[in-house]
């Protein structure tokens, strides 16, 4: 997968930090120390173990770490950040490697430290509905262990069956269902972490609401930059009984983003509202035999799920709202094996796009509802602009959009041109009120586009956090915080229609 | 649970105050040129910016001033760090914590003027208001809209002060506390910067999530202008139930296996038969005076009887009589009325006493544990008490009726919360469920949170406010 071959081009025009070289003789130093406090299989420093290490999903940023440590527990855990605190030595967390925007990508001077060996569940308790499980867990692990109690944990991001509980964290991740059941940050109820200091804290509560400031959902979706999660705890929620999912058509793509908000605005949140445009559908179905509706311009996927009558009354519902809202064609799941036909088709739509051309370019911005027509009819547009074609694939009930720009990473001027798209559409999501990432995270990959959508007060609020959380600023540095001078910078490269951003800042 | 205005306040707040020096000359002088009649010295005004709806003894600032916009706050904030003087952000006043005692002086800043609704995004199920807006008056400019907002803490109180409080109520069992649903926040930082927290986009994951660090965080980082929330559609059908038990425990039991079943329930509030009696004689029920439980149901048609069948059936199993239902919206709005009013209805069970009210929350699981230990070491109490509560949060209040010319039975019910908090928190549950910290609970968070996390959540305070003059003296003790 080549899909971020675009914003190479960028990194490559302002360096990133922590890339380079390995250091032999520090390299030495940090291994000898780190191995007073670690088994020996637990830490890795030659090249050839080192490599698997390299990336995480964004696959196009890769540097080796100078030591990868995978501590057995978090008595280990903690010697290891306190001997990486006391040598100044940079860390890099680490879950499953799956994120998509180079969160925990490798410091050249750094130990990368991976949760991988700690995936025990340490309790599920059916009656509180809620599990305690290790960062290494796997997400759908939960749900399997869940599963014979009736429960299930709601977010899904779709690399489930691989992505760890930690990542999640980390990250924030959403999902097909978060519609209905919320972000990770709602499906949480407490983290235990390590800080920089070495210290174990609580953060968070089984019961609904803690006293003082919230520091738990600050650690949610903090990309391993505040601290190092060792246990988390979720909440669990009744399996549903039935799940049935409409399959919409529609003639034109600003229509069906229309009947997104129509729906919402109708007062129903189903348990997913998902969007596939017919680039994305046409690539999908030969791969996957869905059953799409290949005529139409666009097709919504729409899921309900509760008691039978609740389902019943809600399908008809939705059935209404989308009529009214112009589909040409509905056809409602007749058995749970037709249901999983509809989803398996979205979920394998970025594979398929990938079948279809050389490399793409997942974008993930996101926006206010209402204003998806708007955007949906501006991408069409930019396709014809940069000549570049776009695949629409996205949580709709979320206004999550991840188009796939499709181009040829061995044209530089296809490349370009698809940088400049992906800039373009998410300039224009912050311009509509949304936001540069809805669930992606910012990593390394979206670094620069952080000084597009906020201004210095806001990122000085995060600098504040983050050095009240690691005031030696060790966990995962150069990662989603731009400094004043990469803002700078990145004025300077994107001089957007004349105006010069942030005109206020010095230039180096 | 909100307490009436007439709240007689004798608690002294002389040991939480600190030394204080009068505003600089050239300070008053630059307010009054910049906001001239919307600035005030007066006693009266500033004793009534002093005091909250907690039993504390007021506490005035040296002056308040009333903010029309985003810029007089901007300016004030800057004024304030200029010469070092604190600032309060004030709403209406209904916290219960102390939270609005000017305990090192400073300047008590009124929010109530900025009361717009900006912007109400149908499509989108969400409203932009000026921070000094109030619940009802959001409500009632939603009505027509077929749109509402659900936090209901009792009190008619600002949505600005709510997130500040991270308040929730009686159906945060459905729709959960201001944490699930403030969506993003205007702040004006303390120095004198805006931020806004968050787009309104559903979902973000661009940097750290400083729209919940300000929920809840009391005035202290810096001054919430505004608020976006999330609003919900109305629902189709609603119906309320009161369903008596013969012991509070079997109450308990059906409230777990309901919550723990996964029913929607949009309210479930337990009042004990010491609490039914109350609210029959102040609201004139006629309301069996046993222990019951108060149920409210939000859905379609089919879903609400879908609900109420089920719980019926476990209420039966736990010893519950038949619903008893209140199907007119008059009759439901009366039975609810009455529920919010409950602190006033206990407080006639003793005439001239006042109460100490405990807040504790523990994880639904825990929930019969708690309340029957509660129960257990309220049986030797020297006054009489009540127990109502947002069971379905694992949240309920002890009210205790105090006579306040007899000093030892306010001291056995201080040394009774504390064993409860205790309780609370060793039953993996917190001190305060929905009133927040104040002045009141600082010592709590110790024992709640530990060493190490206070010390980081003081960090984030000097991070955002290094002069300390947001609020000073609130939440955190910073040493």
């Amino acid at each position: 997968m080549n899909q971020a071959a675009s914003a190479q081009l960028l990194a490559q025009r302002i360096p990133l930090d922590g890339s380079g070289p390995v250091d032999a003789a520090q390299q030495r130093r940090v291994v000898e120390r780190l191995a007073a406090v670690l088994p020996a299989d637990c830490l890795l420093y030659r090249a050839e173990d080192t490599r698997p290490f390299e990336c995480d999903g964004l696959t196009m940023y890769r540097q080796l770490p100078m030591v990868v440590a995978l501590p057995e527990n978090e008595a280990q855990l903690v010697q290891v950040l306190r001997a990486c605190r006391q040598m100044n030595v940079p860390i890099v967390p680490r879950g499953a490697g799956t994120g998509l925007a180079g969160s925990a990508l490798p410091h050249a001077a750094g130990v990368l430290l991976s949760t991988a060996k700690m995936n025990r569940i340490v309790a599920l308790d059916a009656h509180a509905r809620t599990a305690r499980v290790q960062p290494g867990v796997r997400n759908a692990a939960i749900s399997e262990a869940a599963a014979r109690h009736g429960l299930f944990y709601a977010p899904d991001p779709s690399s489930q069956i691989a992505c760890s509980i930690g990542g999640n964290v980390a990250e924030n991740s959403g999902g097909v269902h978060c519609l209905k059941y919320g972000l990770t940050v709602h499906n949480v109820l407490r983290v235990r972490v390590v800080t920089i200091d070495g210290d174990a804290l609580e953060l968070g509560s089984e019961a609904p609401d803690a006293p003082g400031l919230d520091l738990l959902t600050l650690m949610i979706g903090s990309e391993g930059m505040l601290a190092v999660a060792t246990e988390v705890t979720v909440r669990l929620l009744p399996k549903p009984e039935l799940a049935r999912v409409i399959m919409a058509s529609f003639d034109d793509v600003e229509q069906a983003g229309n009947a997104v908000a129509a729906v919402i605005a109708e007062g129903i949140i189903p348990a997913g509202m998902e969007m596939m445009d017919r680039a994305a559908t046409a690539a999908v179905e030969p791969f996957v035999h869905a059953g799409y509706d290949l005529q139409a311009a666009t097709i919504l996927l729409v899921e309900s799920d509760g008691a039978p009558a609740v389902v019943a009354e809600e399908i008809a519902a939705i059935e209404a709202v989308l009529t009214r809202a112009g589909a040409t064609r509905l056809t409602v799941s007749q058995s749970e094996a037709e249901r999983l036909r509809f989803w398996a088709g979205r979920k394998a739509a970025f594979p398929a796009v990938g079948r279809i051309s050389p490399d793409y370019y997942c974008m993930d911005g996101t926006i206010p509802r209402r204003q998806l027509g708007r955007v949906l009819r501006a991408i069409a547009q930019m396709e014809q602009q940069y000549e570049l074609r776009c695949a629409n694939v996205f949580h709709a009930g979320d206004g999550n959009l991840h188009p796939l720009i499709m181009f040829d990473a061995n044209d530089p001027d296809s490349a370009r041109r698809a940088e400049d798209f992906g800039f373009a559409i998410l300039a224009l999501c912050v311009e509509v009120g949304g936001t540069i990432t809805g669930e992606h995270g910012v990593g390394v990959e979206k670094i620069h586009q952080m000084c597009l959508q906020f201004d210095r007060a806001t990122l000085d609020a995060f600098d504040g956090v983050k050095r009240a959380f690691d005031p030696p600023a060790l966990l995962n540095p150069g990662k989603v915080l731009p400094s004043k001078s990469r803002c700078a910078e990145f004025g300077r490269v994107h001089v957007h229609g004349g105006a010069l951003r942030f005109a206020e800042l010095p230039r180096f | 649970m909100n307490a009436p205005e007439a709240f007689p306040t004798v608690l002294p707040a002389r040991h939480v105050t600190r030394p204080r020096s009068p505003l600089p000359a050239d300070f008053v002088a630059r307010l009054r040129e910049r906001f001239g009649e919307r600035c005030s010295t007066a006693a009266a005004v500033c004793e009534h910016h002093g005091r909250d709806e907690s039993p504390f003894a007021a506490v005035a600032p040296d002056a308040v001033v009333f903010a029309q916009d985003n810029d007089d706050v901007v300016s004030l904030v800057q004024l304030c760090a200029g010469h070092r003087v604190p600032l309060i952000p004030y709403g209406v006043g209904s916290s219960l914590e102390g939270h609005l005692l000017a305990v090192a002086g400073g300047v008590s800043l009124d929010l109530s003027r900025m009361n717009r609704v900006l912007a109400v995004h149908a499509e989108d199920l969400t409203a932009t208001v000026q921070a000094g807006v109030t619940r009802k008056q959001l409500n009632a400019e939603l009505k027509g809209s077929g749109l509402f907002f659900p936090i209901d803490p009792g009190a008619d109180a600002t949505l600005g002060g709510m997130a500040a409080t991270r308040a929730s109520g009686t159906n945060a069992v459905r729709y959960g506390t201001m944490r699930e649903n403030v969506l993003s926040l205007t702040v004006v930082t303390a120095a004198g910067r805006i931020v806004r927290t968050a787009r309104r986009a559903k979902k973000s994951s661009a940097g750290y999530d400083l729209t919940r660090v300000f929920v809840g965080s009391e005035g202290t980082l810096g001054v919430i202008t505004e608020v976006t929330v999330r609003l919900y559609p109305q629902p189709e059908a609603i119906a309320a139930a009161v369903c008596n038990f013969q012991t509070v425990e079997d109450a308990v039991r059906t409230t777990i296996a309901t919550i723990q079943l996964g029913v929607p329930v949009a309210r479930c509030e337990l009042l004990d038969a010491t609490g039914v009696r109350a609210v029959n004689a102040y609201s004139k029920l006629a309301l069996r005076e046993t222990p019951l439980l108060l149920f409210e149901f939000h859905g379609s048609e089919h879903g609400v009887r879908e609900q109420a069948d089920l719980v019926q059936q476990v209420a039966r199993e736990h010893g519950g009589m038949d619903f008893h239902w209140a199907t007119q919206p008059e009759d439901r709005s009366r039975l609810w009325q009455a529920r919010h009013n409950a602190y006033f209805a206990t407080l006639q069970l003793k005439p001239g006493s006042r109460a100490v009210s405990t807040d504790v929350c523990v994880p639904i699981s825990q929930l019969a544990e708690c309340i029957a230990q509660t129960r257990a070491d309220l049986a030797a109490a020297s006054f009489p008490w009540t127990i109502i509560g947002h069971v379905g949060d694992g949240n309920f209040h002890v009210q205790m009726l105090v006579d306040p010319a007899r000093p030892a039975e306010l001291e056995e019910a201080e040394q009774f919360n504390h064993r409860l908090v205790q309780r609370a928190i060793a039953l993996d549950g917190t001190c305060t469920g929905e009133h927040g910290v104040g002045i009141h609970k600082i010592d709590f968070l110790l024992e709640e949170h530990g060493a190490d996390a206070l010390d980081l959540m003081a960090r984030i305070k000097r991070a955002f406010d290094p002069l300390d003059i947001m609020n000073p003296g609130k939440v955190l003790r910073l040493e």
